[in-house]
């Protein structure tokens, strides 16, 4: 890397990448090129944005994150066994951003699903054709035009009419640079009519140096389809990510997401949810339990467009050391919907003196005929509870354990699968240091 | 339910704005427009000593340099021309504080309507309960009311211009110390050109007597109100604090920022209520009142409490979140606010909670009532800094949908830095249940009593707040603007 790309910003370099590969790029161009131009007008947010009012991503992206991307040890077929939650998942690894298929799964997949390399499946799939950039508005946040306008690689899913997949999809993302580098991966997925499926992502990091995942997922879920979809953020400290999920339920549909973050020195979750078909209902859980100097940014928005749909958010936080959590939660009810019951709760427990959290939950509603509601609470922890179990016996430090996980333990709970909802509570017992 | 079934709604939205009434008064303007003569020409219209022009102009120069604020507040109207507002209005017959004769007939009869007459007021000298008044129309307070019962009990109430004057100590003690000028874009324009306003000081250990009430009346048109009050309660003192406001129907839209300043020393109390009637527009939303209004209120001492309670049913426009900044240890804030809007209304409004000592608490109960067009938005925010050791604070923010044409919105903003901090917040929108209805039906009371009868259970909890005097009238202007509105 000569010395002037080092004194240009991310955002020139970024830009300056664009012009050289963008006839090697996949699908249009035209739409590449307006993502780039609503990316150069913006540039990335800072802090003066309503919504990065807590969190600094400019800051945070001048610590230094280059386009070059290259690999800071070689990931073996061992480690995507090690790194897998659930033993009977297809999985399709993803290193540094890019879909590396000889490491992914290479058995016959069951009838009904697909996924390959969107690349491909955007020139050769009428699915992927047609709703690729369809939900992901680049005019929203320049993460999105950001990724829309670079975006090289990353995975297509897509679920036949009908088809019920019982073992899960995992996508496993992996950073490991040699050189700080900023990651783009790119998702679709797809869930036809009646379509029932599993999807797990992960995020891990290996190695000291720094990287920033830019990763964007867009999710279709059909009439009267059923996708399970979750995250698992453990990343290290150099690990740097933001995860922006565009989810578009039709009727009779059910979407569930469970966002688990334990990792990280950087998180920022945007996962915006369009209930956009009567009797559809979608259920957003997560848990975070950021540490160190780590920062965790939880934005969600369920915007509910149609009447007779029902929203459930629940979304929990324990914040240890300097560690600084933000919640930012907003149900949107648009005029035409009519009976929605939307509700969402915000729980958090301050560990350490020096941890903090924001939490923002948002109402606006346009329709009467509704029954919405939110609840945030922030707290220590019950000293009558850490007594009670201290008179019992238990010491100080195992109370406190035993009280956090039982706080957490009610979004855990949430998750129908059993290997990964064990899987998870190994994850916060690492966290909190009783493993 | 339709509406149709809803006389009372229909006759509501259709209903004229009963203060809408213009007086025909002799009034001195400053011509339209803006800039540093016109600064100067306010400050000498008020003889200001020297150091209160250079706050103006100080304040008026910071202005320059800011941008209106549109970006952040869930409210959309056009830009505002600030050149083609009067900064000054008065009655031109002086209205000197020694005796009512001396007040312009026309403007007694205006605040007879109002309902505040000042005549009454004077015969009332003497009687148990009974209310303070400082009048203040357009730009200058016209008459304060029983000055000198109060001064008896070295109670300090009267204009703040006379303040000015006569206890420039106190005033430059204490003023732009809990809002400066720099504060935000109408607290600057407000510490440039505001004409007048209500001063209170209560000295150590006085318990207020009466309750102490400004009536504030837009009448001019083309004029804008900047006025200040500035409230402190030092230590061990109490007063409750009673502000009404009320404008003729214009259909051009009238600029109102004024800027509220509380200080309580240690133990101290402060109350402070409002009853907003601004002329919120005609049923397309033309006119009426832009409010835009920074309160804000400091416990400085150990102990102290401000208490703010609201009813707002005015203004086209509505900006406006009165603070409590929890300094002392062991000090209190507390919001209660009704918030109704109607026809294209709009309304941002809520409050900030600010703890910084130990043992902090605060309590925010929120009702928004929304109907018509109107869109209704709660904004408040808690903040625990570090080192607010066992703060406390619960808030609840209800909304009431009435119609399936306006909005109700929930903007809380939480940012919690110390881990003993607790606070609790919930918001609900919903409508009246048709089954609360059914169940009052059923034991024969009909369908508009059993509405009146909801609405005010659901805003019990913040009349309760209102003194006597005020709930009275706080009830009835809901009665004309709630009862049977609900759909």
């Amino acid at each position: 890397m000569s010395t002037a790309t080092q004194a240009m910003t991310l955002k020139e370099q970024l830009l300056e990448k664009f012009e050289t590969e963008l006839p090697s790029l996949f699908g249009e161009a035209a739409l590449r090129r307006s993502a780039a131009q609503q990316f150069e007008a913006t540039g990335f947010p800072t802090r003066k944005w309503e919504d990065y009012k807590y969190i600094n991503p400019d800051a945070v992206l001048k610590k230094g994150f280059g386009t070059r991307i290259a690999a800071f040890r070689d990931i073996t077929a061992e480690d995507v066994a090690e790194l897998s939650p659930v033993k009977d998942a297809y999985v399709f690894v993803i290193i540094n951003g890019h879909f590396v298929p000889d490491l992914s799964f290479s058995g016959e997949l069951p009838d009904g699903l697909t996924v390959e390399s969107i690349a491909d499946a955007v020139v050769s799939d009428p699915a992927a054709k047609a709703h690729y950039a369809e939900l992901a508005d680049s005019a929203a946040d320049p993460f999105i035009a950001i990724n829309t306008a670079l975006a090289d690689s990353g995975l297509f899913m897509h679920i036949a009419q009908d088809s019920v997949i019982e073992r899960p999809v995992h996508f496993l993302h992996i950073a490991t640079n040699e050189v700080s580098a900023f990651l783009q991966p790119r998702h679709l997925v797809v869930a036809e009519t009646n379509a029932q499926a599993i999807l797990i992502e992960t995020f891990e990091s290996i190695g000291p140096v720094r990287s920033f995942t830019n990763v964007l997922a867009e999710v279709v879920v059909a009439d009267n389809a059923k996708l399970d979809h979750y995250r698992l953020q453990t990343e290290n400290e150099a690990g740097h990510l933001l995860s922006t999920v565009q989810a578009h339920v039709s009727a009779n549909a059910l979407y569930n997401t469970y966002t688990f973050t334990t990792g990280g020195a950087f998180v920022r979750n945007n996962l915006n949810v369009e209930i956009a078909g009567e009797h559809a209902e979608a259920h957003l859980y997560g848990l975070y339990l950021p540490s160190g100097n780590s920062v965790v940014d939880n934005h969600t928005l369920v915007d509910h467009q149609v009447p007779n749909c029902m929203s459930n958010e629940l979304y929990k936080g324990v914040m240890y050391d300097h560690s600084q959590a933000v919640f930012n939660g907003k149900i949107y009810v648009q005029r035409d919907a009519q009976k929605t019951n939307a509700f969402q709760n915000n729980k958090n427990i301050l560990l350490s003196d020096d941890a903090s959290i924001n939490t923002k939950p948002q109402l606006e509603i346009y329709a009467d005929d509704v029954k919405c509601s939110h609840g945030t609470s922030t707290g220590r922890m019950d000293e009558e509870a850490l007594f009670y179990l201290r008179t019992r016996g238990i010491g100080e430090d195992n109370a406190r354990k035993l009280l956090v996980n039982a706080f957490a333990e009610e979004v855990v709970n949430a998750v129908p699968h059993e290997e990964l909802r064990n899987y998870i509570d190994t994850l916060i017992a690492r966290r909190m240091g009783t493993v | 339910m339709a509406a149709e079934q809803n006389p009372i709604l229909e006759e509501h939205i259709a209903s004229d704005y009963k203060y809408g009434f213009v007086s025909d008064i002799d009034t001195e303007f400053a011509p339209l427009g803006l800039n540093e003569d016109i600064v100067r020409f306010i400050s000498d219209k008020k003889n200001e000593p020297e150091w209160m022009l250079e706050y103006r102009l100080k304040a008026y120069r910071y202005w320059l340099t800011l941008e209106e604020p549109k970006h952040w507040a869930h409210l959309d109207y056009p830009k505002i021309d600030f050149q083609a507002i009067s900064y000054y209005a008065a009655p031109k017959k002086k209205a000197t504080v020694g005796s009512l004769d001396e007040v312009d007939p026309e403007l007694l009869k205006t605040f007879e309507k109002l309902g505040i007459s000042l005549e009454e007021q004077k015969r009332l000298v003497g009687v148990e309960s009974k209310i303070a008044v400082d009048a203040v129309i357009d730009s200058v307070s016209v008459k304060t009311t029983f000055k000198e019962v109060l001064a008896e009990k070295g109670i300090i109430f009267c204009s703040f211009s006379e303040a000015v004057q006569d206890h420039p100590e106190l005033v430059r003690q204490y003023m732009g110390s809990v809002v400066p000028y720099t504060d935000n874009y109408y607290a600057a324009l407000n510490s440039a050109v505001f004409s007048d306003g209500s001063f209170c000081y209560i000295p150590k250990g006085v318990r207020c007597p009466m309750e102490l009430s400004t009536y504030f009346r837009i009448n001019s048109a083309g004029t804008g109100q900047f006025e200040r009050t500035l409230i402190i309660a030092d230590e061990g003192a109490y007063v409750s604090y009673l502000e009404g406001c009320t404008a003729p129907q214009r259909d051009e839209n009238q600029l109102h920022a004024a800027v509220v300043e509380i200080i309580a020393q240690r133990d101290g109390e402060v109350k402070y209520s409002t009853v907003q009637n601004w002329y919120p527009g005609d049923k397309e939303g033309k006119g009426g009142i832009y409010n835009f209004v920074t309160k804000r209120g400091i416990c400085i001492g150990a102990n102290s409490k401000i208490s703010w309670t609201q009813v707002e049913t005015g203004s086209a426009i509505t900006w406006k979140y009165p603070s409590v900044i929890l300094k002392g240890d062991n000090s209190v804030g507390e919001f209660y606010s009704v918030a109704v809007t109607n026809n294209m209304q709009q309304a941002d409004t809520g409050t900030k909670m600010i703890h910084l000592g130990r043992n902090t608490r605060s309590t925010i109960i929120s009702k928004g009532i929304s109907a018509g067009f109107s869109n209704n938005s709660y904004r408040g925010l808690v903040r625990i800094a570090k080192g607010a050791k066992n703060a406390r604070n619960f808030s609840q923010c209800d909304s009431l949908l009435m119609g399936d044409k306006c909005g109700a919105h929930t903007f809380p903003y939480i940012e919690i830095n110390d881990k003993t901090g607790i606070v609790e917040h919930e918001a609900t929108t919903s409508k009246i249940g048709e089954d609360q209805i059914f169940y009052c039906n059923q034991r024969g009371i009909d369908t508009e009593k059993a509405i009146g009868l909801i609405v005010n259970g659901y805003c019990r909890e913040v009349l309760n707040q209102l003194p006597m005097e005020f709930a009275v009238e706080a009830q009835k202007l809901l009665s004309v603007s709630l009862e049977g509105s609900v759909g």
